[in-house]
């Protein structure tokens, strides 16, 4: 029972950081209507902004980590919105997600040029220390890391649920034409939109490197993971992109302990498949309506 | 006499070879309705994109209230005090009936602080709730407006139009698709708020017995110019007018 407990908290913990990515997924989807597929780079990116705060600027982990988020909220924010989505989003979705995947792959070879092909060790935000819960031995870092990003995205909820802003940003996801029309500054809201991508994309880099290291490659798994997140919990609903999260989270732990670990790569793929066939829109999505 | 609320002088706009308005003039008083009128093809749609800063004229300029309105972004034109609604419906689908009248009217209200943090109900709760008794929808008060029939979602987005107390309503094809115990409806609804609040309208609509009852004088375009105005009556009996649209 203990171990059963430790594998669930666990495959939560990582869980809700791979929620905190598809949570991503969803925000760009209802601001433009496309698929970024950089998003595991925008993932692995921050992780080197904070190792060179503190290699290179000589900062305390702290200020590194303030760091990391500002940097990431100016590059992946509004410099991709500025410099990627809008002059290439008129041309089409198509057009943009092929963009995407080109500035993923020059984010992660940069990265690799600039910053070397190994894994660089990255400091934990929390201690490590195991602690006993009900029998079960977890360390604080995963109930932290569990903790927080259910946090960020109850608060993002909340924040798109309970303040104007929210929803306006609702509405424009939902007719940015009629919102324009009824005086929302739809190009602020979908502003809005990147930045909260880039500072979910920050958090849960700073909260996964600890224990993948800080790599060039970081992004490729992490973002298929996510985006099938997105897909199995229906890509048109926060909360189905944090259903998906913790679910992919909980069944990869719970496939390679009690089933076998040779094919925990392919259960994110199978459990796709599975969805494509027998709920399309996911597990929250709606066939038609948009709505963040 | 008062400044016209909407003031439109020598608009015209082409695309491409095709001039879909020529240089068209006309002005709208304070609680004026204005039936436009036409076939398709006649420009009243491109018009009235020119007037909502969708499109910007080649040639020509329009006013409200004084302003000049060309290329003025849609949200900046509604702070003017235009409101419009769209041949489509215009509703957001997964938000209840409440939810889509306070958002019409919340982003003319608070400090900038407010608009960013502030309570979704933006205090406009109340006056919502008038708009949705006056256009007989409380029984959906709470229900999702994609749930909504057809008719029951123009009426919505009708309320929407004068959530935040404009002016000019720019009005396009209201009754489309409407059937006809709630198209007396609306229109009785429509021609109540001109009075009690004095607000202006221009009306694009194709329902000719709509748009002459709701309307105090018509417009009539063909081919992107006026080619008649006048009061409905005087339109009906229009010669030209019969030749190029009505029928006999």
């Amino acid at each position: 029972m203990s171990q059963f407990l430790q594998i669930m908290l666990s495959g939560l913990a990582t869980g809700s950081i791979y929620a905190l990515v598809a949570v991503g997924f969803t925000l760009i989807w209802q601001a433009a209507e496309t698929v970024n597929f950089a998003q595991g780079e925008f993932v692995m990116l921050p992780a080197f902004f904070v190792l060179i705060g503190l290699n290179v600027l000589g900062y305390p982990l702290w200020i590194s980590l303030l760091f990391g988020l500002v940097l990431s909220i100016v590059v992946l924010g509004v410099m991709f919105k500025k410099l990627v989505v809008e002059p290439i989003l008129p041309s089409g979705g198509i057009s943009l997600i092929i963009a995407t995947i080109a500035l993923g792959t020059f984010l992660k070879e940069s990265v690799k040029e600039f910053y070397g092909a190994e894994a660089e060790p990255f400091p934990p935000m929390f201690p490590t220390d195991p602690i006993n819960v009900f029998g079960a031995v977890i360390s604080l870092q995963d109930i932290l890391n569990l903790v927080i990003s259910l946090g960020v995205v109850v608060l993002l909820t909340l924040f798109l649920n309970r303040t104007r802003t929210g929803r306006c940003m609702q509405a424009t996801a939902q007719s940015p034409e009629v919102a324009e029309i009824l005086g929302v500054n739809v190009k602020r809201m979908i502003l809005y939109a990147f930045l909260i991508n880039a500072a979910l994309a920050a958090l849960a880099s700073f909260l996964i490197t600890p224990v993948y290291l800080a790599k060039f490659s970081n992004g490729e798994t992490l973002g298929l993971i996510a985006f099938i997140a997105a897909i199995v919990g229906g890509f048109n609903q926060i909360r189905g992109a944090l259903a998906g999260g913790l679910l992919i989270g909980v069944l990869d732990n719970l496939t390679a302990t009690y089933v076998t670990a040779e094919y925990r790569a392919a259960l994110p793929l199978i459990l796709l498949i599975v969805i494509i066939l027998l709920r399309p829109q996911g597990l929250f999505g709606t066939s038609e309506g948009r709505s963040v | 006499m008062t400044a016209p609320v909407l003031s439109i002088r020598g608009v015209s706009k082409s695309f491409g070879g095709i001039r879909a308005v020529r240089d068209v003039s006309f002005e709208v008083a304070k609680g004026e309705i204005l039936g436009l009128i036409g076939p398709n093809g006649s420009g009243k749609s491109t018009l009235f994109n020119c007037v909502l800063g969708q499109l910007r004229p080649d040639e020509g300029d329009v006013h409200v209230n004084g302003k000049p309105v060309s290329g003025m972004r849609a949200s900046e034109l509604n702070k003017l005090g235009v409101g419009r609604t769209f041949q489509q419906l215009s509703v957001f689908p997964q938000m209840t009936v409440l939810d889509n009248i306070i958002l019409a009217g919340q982003e003319h209200h608070g400090t900038m602080l407010s608009r960013l943090l502030g309570k979704p109900d933006a205090g406009l709760t109340g006056q919502a709730e008038e708009l949705i008794a006056f256009f007989r929808l409380d029984h959906l008060r709470e229900e999702k407006a994609g749930s909504l029939s057809y008719g029951q979602q123009k009426l919505l987005d009708a309320a929407m139009a004068f959530m935040a107390g404009p002016d000019l309503v720019l009005l396009d094809e209201p009754a489309g698709g409407v059937n006809l115990t709630m198209l007396a409806d609306l229109r009785e609804r429509l021609q109540t708020y001109n009075r009690e609040h004095g607000a202006s309208f221009v009306v694009i609509e194709h329902n000719m017995e709509f748009v002459m009852e709701l309307s105090t004088r018509i417009i009539v375009l063909a081919e992107g110019e006026i080619i008649a105005e006048g009061a409905p009556e005087e339109i009906r009996a229009n010669q030209s007018v019969i030749d190029a649209y009505l029928g006999s």
